[in-house]
This record gives C-alpha cells, sequence and structure tokens, in this order.
C-alpha cells in the first residue's frame, strides 16, 4: 500500500470503490481481509483528520513565517 | 462708485470697489435665481466639521475629466435629517463617489464666494445611479467573462484551511469563529484572519489588499471567507465596486461570501464562488460539509462491517460444511479400509492357516513318507544284512564244517593246493568235532 498523499477525496474514493468489490461478491477470504484492514487505516485516517489538523497548523503556520513563495506546493490536502 | 485718488486719470470708467462689485454679484444671482433648484451632482469631497455642519465639492465628469465643479455646504440641522433620509432610502452614507439629486439654493457670499447650499435630497435618484453602476458593472464583468471564473474553481471536499477576510472587531467575525470552534462534531478548522476594513470609502482597496495578501500564501488554504457583521446593513456599495469583483473573480481559490445583508446580492457575492448570507451561515457551510463527508465515510463503514460480516458468515458455513463433508467422507474411507482390512487378514489368516495346514500335510505327508523309505531302507539293510548272516553263517567254516567239510593245514596253514603237499607230510585236518592229525601217503594227482 503506497505512502503516496492520502487526500479526504483519494480516500473516499478508495473507501468507496473497496465497498463496490466487497459487494460485488468476488472476493477472496485472503484478500478480504487485507481490504477490509486497509479500509479500516482510510476509515480511521478521515475521521481523525477531521478532528486533528495540528499537524496542519504547525505544518501551516512554519510555512506561513518562513515567507511568501517558500510554501510548500505539497502541503496542500 | 468709488472716490479714490487719482481718479481723473480715470473719469469715463466705472471703478467699483470689491465689496460693491460681490455686493452687485449677490444681487444679480438672488434675482436670477431666486428659487431652489434641483441640481444633479457627483460628490468629489465631503467632510463635516465639528459643529456636524457638512462641506462638500460637487462635479460633473464626462469621461475621466471634470467639466463642472462648484462647492456646496450643509447645515447641520439639514444635514442631519437629510442624511438620515438619504440612509434610510439607499442603505448608504453620504459620500464621496455618490451621485445625488439635491435641492439647492444658490448663494453668493462677499467673503466665501459662490456655493450651492443643500436643502433637500432624492436618494431615489441615487438609488437608481447605483443600480444603474451596479448593473453596468455586471455587464461589464459579463462581458470580460468574469462572472462564472471563481465558480469553476473546484471546491475541494474538506475545505479545512480557511484564509478569513473580515475586520478584527466585526461581530461577524467573532460569530463566525464561535461557530467554527464550537462545533458539535469536534472538527477542526484551521484559519487565519487577513484584517480589512469592510465598510465606507476604504473597504474596497483594503479588502482587495486582504485578498493579495492571500495570495502571497496561497498553498496554505483550502478557501477563503469574506465576512462581515450582520448589524448594519449599510455601506455595502463597497461590495458592488469593479475593481474588488475583479479581484474577487480572478482569485485562484474558491471564494465564499458571508457578507450579511438582505437586500440583493453585491456584485462581488455574484462573482464569488458561493454566497452565503451571513458569517453564521457560512461556517455552518463548512460544518456541514464536513458532517456529510463524514457520513460517507461512515456509510461506506457500516457497509464493509455488514458485508464483511455476511461473507464470513457464508466462509465459516462452507468451511462448517466441508469439515462435516470432510468428516463423513474421511469416516466412510475410514470404515472402508477397516473392512478392507479386515477382509484382508481373513484371508491372511486363513490362508495362512490354509498354508500352514498344507505345510503341515506336506511336512507329515514327507515324514510319513522318509518313514516308509527309512523302514524300507531299514527292512532292505536288515535283509542285506540278514542275507550277509545268513551267508555268513552259511560260510563260516563252523558252519561248513557242519556240513562235512574239513579244513587242511600244513604248516599251520590252509591247505587249498594239494600239489602243496608231499608224502609224508604231517598235516592237521580240522573237523566240525575235533581235529586229526595225518600223515600224506600221496595226492591223486589232478594237475
Amino acid at each position: 500500500m503506497g505512502k503516496s498523499k492520502l487526500t479526504y477525496a483519494s480516500a473516499i474514493d478508495e473507501l468507496e470503490s473497496i465497498v463496490r468489490e466487497i459487494e460485488s461478491g468476488e472476493i477472496d477470504v485472503d484478500i478480504l481481509t487485507s481490504k477490509v484492514k486497509r479500509a479500516s487505516e482510510l476509515i480511521r485516517y478521515c475521521r481523525d483528520s477531521l478532528r486533528h489538523t495540528q499537524k496542519e497548523v504547525d505544518k501551516t503556520l512554519s510555512d506561513l513565517e518562513v515567507g511568501s513563495g517558500d510554501a510548500d506546493p505539497d502541503a496542500e490536502e | 462708485m468709488l472716490e479714490f485718488p487719482g481718479q481723473e486719470a480715470y473719469s469715463g470708467l466705472s471703478v467699483f470697489s470689491l465689496s460693491e462689485l460681490n455686493a452687485a454679484i449677490k444681487e444679480s444671482i438672488e434675482v436670477s435665481f431666486p428659487e431652489t433648484l434641483w441640481v444633479v451632482a457627483e460628490i468629489s469631497e465631503a467632510q463635516c466639521n465639528s459643529k456636524g455642519h457638512c462641506y462638500m465639492e460637487l462635479v460633473e465628469r464626462e469621461e475621466e475629466s471634470t467639466i463642472a465643479q462648484i462647492r456646496a455646504n450643509i447645515w447641520a440641522s439639514a444635514y442631519r435629517s437629510l442624511s438620515r433620509k438619504f440612509e434610510n432610502a439607499t442603505r448608504e452614507k453620504l459620500r464621496k463617489g455618490m451621485k445625488v439629486l439635491l435641492q439647492v439654493n444658490i448663494t453668493f457670499h462677499e467673503v466665501y464666494g459662490l456655493s450651492l447650499n443643500v436643502k433637500d435630497i432624492d436618494p431615489t435618484y441615487s438609488l437608481g445611479e447605483m443600480a444603474r453602476k451596479k448593473r453596468e458593472t455586471l455587464e461589464r464583468l459579463t462581458k470580460e467573462g468574469l462572472i462564472y471564473l471563481n465558480k469553476q474553481i473546484s471546491l475541494t471536499m474538506v475545505p479545512q484551511r480557511i484564509a478569513v477576510v473580515s475586520s478584527v472587531t466585526a461581530a461577524g467575525y467573532g460569530d463566525f469563529i464561535n461557530h467554527i470552534e464550537g462545533n458539535k462534531y469536534g472538527y477542526r478548522i484551521f484559519h487565519k484572519l487577513y484584517h480589512a476594513v469592510m465598510q465606507g470609502e476604504e473597504a474596497e482597496a483594503s479588502v482587495i489588499s486582504a485578498l493579495r495578501a492571500i495570495r502571497q500564501e496561497i498553498h496554505a488554504y483550502d478557501a477563503v471567507v469574506v465576512i462581515r457583521g450582520g448589524g448594519s446593513q449599510a455601506d455595502l456599495s463597497c461590495f458592488d465596486a469593479y475593481g474588488l469583483a475583479v479581484e474577487v473573480a480572478k482569485f485562484p481559490l474558491p471564494v465564499i461570501t458571508g457578507i450579511g445583508h438582505e437586500r440583493d446580492d453585491t456584485v462581488v457575492d455574484t462573482v464569488a464562488h458561493t454566497k452565503l448570507k451571513t458569517p453564521t451561515a457560512v461556517a455552518e457551510f463548512l460544518i456541514t460539509g464536513m458532517k456529510h463527508f463524514e457520513e460517507r465515510v461512515l456509510e461506506a463503514e457500516r457497509k464493509i462491517v455488514r458485508l464483511a460480516k455476511e461473507l464470513m458468515k457464508e466462509e465459516i458455513h462452507r468451511f462448517r460444511f466441508i469439515v462435516q463433508n470432510f468428516k463423513h467422507v474421511l469416516g466412510s474411507r475410514l470404515h472402508q479400509e477397516n473392512k478392507t482390512l479386515e477382509i484382508t487378514m481373513h484371508s491372511l489368516i486363513h490362508g495362512t492357516t490354509q498354508a500352514l495346514d498344507a505345510h503341515r500335510n506336506r511336512v507329515k505327508l514327507t515324514l510319513s513318507r522318509i518313514g516308509v523309505a527309512l523302514k524300507g531302507f531299514f527292512q532292505m539293510q536288515d535283509n542285506r544284512i540278514r542275507h550277509a548272516e545268513q551267508a555268513v553263517r552259511l560260510l563260516d567254516p563252523i558252519n561248513v564244517l557242519k556240513r562235512g567239510y574239513s579244513i587242511t593245514y600244513f604248516k599251520e596253514k590252509a591247505v587249498k593246493d594239494g600239489h602243496e603237499l608231499k608224502e609224508g607230510d604231517i598235516i592237521k585236518t580240522r573237523l566240525h568235532n575235533g581235529t586229526v592229525k595225518s600223515k600224506v601217503e600221496g595226492n591223486d594227482g589232478e594237475k
């Protein structure tokens, strides 16, 4: 599973596609376990991020303090 | 007329003192303009002094140049009622830039010169002017393709980093923050205030400047929120200004407005991405958006839990079935194998027994044959021995002697050949009973 940046949009996309996969019924029991685990991670990420922007706050503040034009383009969610 | 030294030089001319001239002008004007007039003009300056008297510059402009200008004043008493009337009707303060319809007296003062004294105002004209100007601004923005520009930027799924343009003293700002921070779901939004004056003459430039400051740090935000207090309904005209509208229209992030008014949308409202009524409504909008997102997440979670449980139940059933089946099949195989084993064992035992019996019989047979053969053999030997015995017996010299034969010894040796003897030999003859000594008289001579 990639360490690529999760955004709310990409997380919900992945989550809903896992739902569709499981709904389709063509899923193996072993794969089911890993998919459920991944879904669990995504759910936790979404719900936590809604409530904790501290990391983002710190990052954004430090971006702002560095000065104009130095804002990290990847800081965008 | 004047009298002054050296007057003779100017005989024939009319020379007046200034006061005489101004008095004459004043009189002339009073005669020419005895009544009030309604005049249309633009306020290019307006100031009130400590006593409440208002002093203005009125102009008429064509294109960019001023083609007429005059001073005007409103006495304090008139100003109070006039400005209230104007504000009630237009919800705007009388100020620079306004186009107004004024009822005036033309006055000329000897010292202060020409000016208009304002008696009354007709706000309808200004309303019309403002509406016209707004219409024109909207048309211009439409022609320049700016009306929908900001709306085309898609608002991120969960706008969580917000740049706020507002006044730190505005009640609306406080409402917004309270609503955000106190949301019952525990959602967190990162927000930073970019202070601006939100009403009056300086508003347009101030808000533009705040927006430009946000542009410098654009990557830190998901959206911009422009809010101001719902308290004062007046002075929203800055949000109809073309310059500010362009800044909002071209802004690279979605701009959400909550300017707090109940009348028609301002131009800025029209070009913004999303328009809401009040700062509280904006906060509500953001929080609700997050709530909807979370509901999608929870819905997915519910589905997954349910489906996974069902699938697992199915799997467990299948598994149980397989195990049962396995047990059954195994049991029956074992049973089969057992049976086969028993049969084999029986056959083995049976066969072994048979074989053993056969073997035993063969052994017995062989033994008996051996016995018979041995018996036969011994019998034979016995017979041979008997024969031999018999033969021996028969041949035993004693038995031979019994039958009348005798053995003749000459010099202790048995004589077989008569020729060995000569006359006179002494021979011994052994008879069955006894021994006889004899002298040889002669032999028969069988040669």
